[in-house]
């Protein structure tokens, strides 16, 4: 059990050092700011605290010293120096250190705390010698002392507030009771008259005399919160008579059932399992749905409701538990930011934004690596050092900005900076240099730009020197492809570069509207879609070819399936259009026919599939066939393409959307696609 | 009816441990992390308050002094947890109205007796 309390106190630590380390870093940008002051001070002291209790005396005694050197900060008796910072930083990867010694990593190395200690004596003029840590026992509560009873005179007149404070005096008379054999007289006489008496106070006091065992100190320990608020008299009654009564110890705790605490901690593992397991269910569910449907037997259609009703409930319960919020991986790269700043002679600030997204736990724990490749190419090649963004006519200080932002069944994760952008040239240079492309081939800038991502580009010094990136980008992408995530780059010349991840909020289970059109069927993601209307072929004819719908006085292009992946069936009288948000604005897509809410437990496409752009996975239906997921979002950015594409060729230049109309969202879409290249 | 104790830490170690050695003793346990979340906790009867000293948003004396100007919460018993051995802020706290302290390190047996002192 106490291994129990050991574990929880690892873990906790971990997460303490983590603060620590965000407030260190803060600190160091706002050298008299006192909140930083007083995060790090209470991590340690919460540290060094709980680690006395938990039988960590090396790293309480360690955390003692430095939060005795904060609580000095705190007081304004030291100045926050560059140096101590520094050595702040040291000491908290010191505890780590012993951390990961304490729980059976590595081997336990104590010797880089006295080298920090003695540095710190040297940077506060500290006279404190560390080792006088928290491990200070308390007198125990009555010792049972060998030998014969005592008897005790007890006088106790409690002070008049004691009673508001909290303290009952019965019970301390019953502690006494505890400790031997006990006959006690009440003195009343300092009850004043009803009409002075204030109810709340006390006014009486006790004289009695106790048989026990115990000692002087004993007694005495039972007063000792009231100790300077009352009187209190211990004396050796006269005479003392020695007697057969032993005292009996009540202190044995009774071993009852523990109640659970209000959280546990439970293995990543089993969660894993247990959405598995789910998923499994949401098949079987499905499959049960289809057989009972095809029954039409009213009982078993019942059970079938309400088992696929349990099974929602199930799965979101299930996903919700694997669901973490960003803000630990963000917070890291504050270290990886300040610590590359300081070797590249760069002045760089990290702003997190939406650092409270939540994200599923695997596919947070695979983004870290990427997210660092992408901090560490900013900070290496797209920032300039403070002298050329002076001549830039850019501020010294340089800004990574790290967002998170959810956009329907995705987040969106944006790493940008305001560096000096990609050298398109240089890329394009490189590019036929390596064999990658042919030199007289006409690629547009976005096209260019792609092929950082492409595999035979990485770590390219020429690159690198001249323009900037290179460094391990198709490790990114291939990470970020093996989380069924995208990648866009976008750059601006002079004023930096933009990459952002498109993961999906899950990696296992979502909610799907299951479409229809012909005899295939598709999977649309429930989270951006928006509603679904009819499209006759009267309102077909009217719009004059144009594919344009009006929803409530709102003119939507729409994409008809059939035609866009070029299936030969025919379009029924009445169609359905599907309504989805995307970044491009609302755009219908039009099927034959919405069958209705569907749990889609993702699968993954063979590789053969794997680089189909607007499909995101499959899934198996009720029937066992399979039907895709369709990626809304990239299908339609395909679809406007497309449009483009054949409308250059027909008018040389203007770019539209389909249904000849203006986007509302976007003003001039063409622009924004500009830089853009995707990869799936 | 067992009895209420809030136990309010910004350390879960020390709250689990706090709760699972009052819950074996047949108290009841309820958490807070900090004086501001026991503050909200406390609009439920609670028969104790086991607070720490240090924490963000409300700490614990300041916690100690809004229980005493709350008359709902009038002769609450509120017992600190101090790493400080340092008088000054256990008087401040004693100032401030606390009914007793526990100093860490301190095992379950002690915490139990204090507890027991209290609220029997």
């Amino acid at each position: 059990m106490i291994d129990r309390f050991r574990q929880g106190f690892l873990e906790e630590a971990r997460e303490l050092l983590s603060e620590l380390e965000t407030a260190l870093l803060e600190l160091d940008d706002r050298r008299e700011d006192p909140e930083p002051i007083g995060r790090a001070f209470r991590a340690l002291h919460t540290i060094k605290g709980s680690g006395a209790m938990f039988g960590f005396d090396n790293i309480a005694g360690f955390a003692h010293s430095l939060e005795t050197v904060f609580d000095r900060l705190r007081k304004r008796e030291l100045e926050a120096t560059a140096d101590l910072v520094r050595l702040a930083l040291a000491a908290g990867d010191q505890i780590k250190t012993m951390l990961d010694a304490a729980s059976g990593q590595g081997a336990p190395d104590e010797t880089g705390c006295a080298g920090i200690l003695e540095e710190l004596r040297r940077l506060t003029g500290s006279g404190e010698s560390g080792a006088a840590a928290a491990a200070r026992p308390r007198p125990e509560t009555a010792p049972a002392e060998a030998g014969a009873p005592v008897e005790w005179h007890v006088h106790f007149r409690p002070g008049p507030n004691v009673i508001v404070n909290g303290t009952n005096p019965l019970l301390l008379l019953r502690e006494m009771r505890e400790l031997g054999e006990l006959q006690i007289q009440l003195d009343a006489g300092g009850i004043p008259p009803l009409a002075e008496m204030d109810p709340e106070k006390c006014y009486v006091a006790w004289d009695g005399v106790l048989k026990t065992t115990a000692g002087r100190d004993a007694i005495r320990d039972i007063f000792i919160f009231i100790e300077d608020d009352c009187e209190l008299t211990i004396e050796p009654v006269a005479g003392n008579t020695p007697a057969a009564s032993a005292a009996e110890s009540k202190t044995a705790a009774t071993a009852k059932a523990a109640s659970a605490a209000s959280s546990i901690r439970v293995s990543a593992e089993k969660l894993d399992q247990l959405v598995n397991l789910v998923g499994e269910l949401v098949t079987v569910q499905a499959r049960l749905t289809a057989v009972s449907t095809r029954r039409d037997d009213p009982d078993i259609l019942a059970v079938s409701e309400e088992i696929a009703r349990l099974t929602a409930e199930l799965r979101e319960n299930s996903m919700s538990m694997r669901m973490l919020p960003l803000r630990h991986t963000f917070e890291r790269f504050r270290r990886l930011v300040h610590d590359l700043s300081a070797d590249l002679h760069k002045q760089v600030e990290l702003a997190i934004e939406g650092a409270d997204t939540e994200l599923d736990k695997t596919v947070i724990d695979q983004l870290s690596d990427p997210l660092v490749h992408l901090i560490r190419n900013s900070m290496d090649h797209g920032i300039e050092t403070p002298a050329e963004r002076a001549a830039a006519g850019k501020p010294p200080l340089a800004t990574i900005r790290l967002a998170a932002m959810h956009s329907g069944a995705q987040v969106l994760i944006r790493v940008s900076d305001d560096g000096r952008g990609l050298n398109v040239a240089a890329i394009r240079a490189r590019a036929i240099e390596q064999g990658l492309i042919d030199p007289a081939a006409a690629l547009s800038e976005s096209e260019v730009l792609a092929l950082i991502l492409a595999p035979g580009f990485s770590t390219a010094r020429q690159v690198t020197d001249v323009s900037g990136r290179g460094v391990g980008m198709d490790v990114v992408r291939r990470s970020v492809e093996a989380l069924r995530g995208s990648i866009e780059v976008q750059s601006k010349p002079g004023a930096g570069v933009t990459v952002t991840l498109r993961l999906p909020l899950t990696l296992a289970i979502i909610d799907g509207l299951l479409v229809r059109v012909g005899s295939t069927h598709f999977i649309l993601p429930l989270a951006n879609s928006r509603e679904c209307v009819e499209l006759t072929g009267e309102a077909v004819r009217q719009a004059h070819g144009n594919h344009l719908v009006n929803v409530r006085g709102e003119t939507i292009p729409y994409i008809r399936l059939s035609e866009f992946f070029e299936m030969r069936t025919t379009a029924p009288e009445r169609e359905q259009v599907m309504v989805v948000e995307t970044e491009e604005g609302h755009y219908g897509l039009v099927v034959d026919e919405v069958l209705g809410n569907h749990q889609t437990v993702i699968k993954n496409l063979g590789r053969f599939y794997r680089d189909v752009p607007m499909v995101s996975g499959a899934t198996i239906l009720g029937n066992g066939t399979v039907a895709l997921i369709l990626d809304s979002d990239r299908l339609v950015q395909s679809a406007v393409h497309d449009i483009s594409e054949k409308r250059r060729a027909d008018h040389g230049k203007s770019r539209r959307k389909p249904g000849n109309q203006t986007s509302r969202k976007l003003t001039n879409p063409s622009q924004k696609k500009e830089n853009r290249i995707h990869v799936t | 009816m067992s009895k209420v104790v809030l136990t309010v830490d910004d350390s879960a170690s020390v709250r689990q441990m706090v709760a699972f050695t009052l819950s074996d003793a047949g108290y009841t346990v309820i958490e807070a992390v900090d004086g501001r979340d026991a503050l909200e906790k406390l609009a439920s009867p609670v028969s104790m308050v086991i607070t720490d000293l240090n924490m963000p948003n409300l700490d614990g004396i300041g916690l100690i002094k809004e229980i005493r100007a709350n008359p709902a919460c009038k002769g609450l018993p509120v017992v600190m947890l101090t790493t400080e051995s340092q008088e000054s802020r256990k008087q401040e706290g004693k100032a401030a109205g606390a009914t007793g302290w526990i100093v860490k390190p301190f095992t379950r047996q002690q915490m139990l007796a204090v507890v027991k002192r209290i609220i029997g």
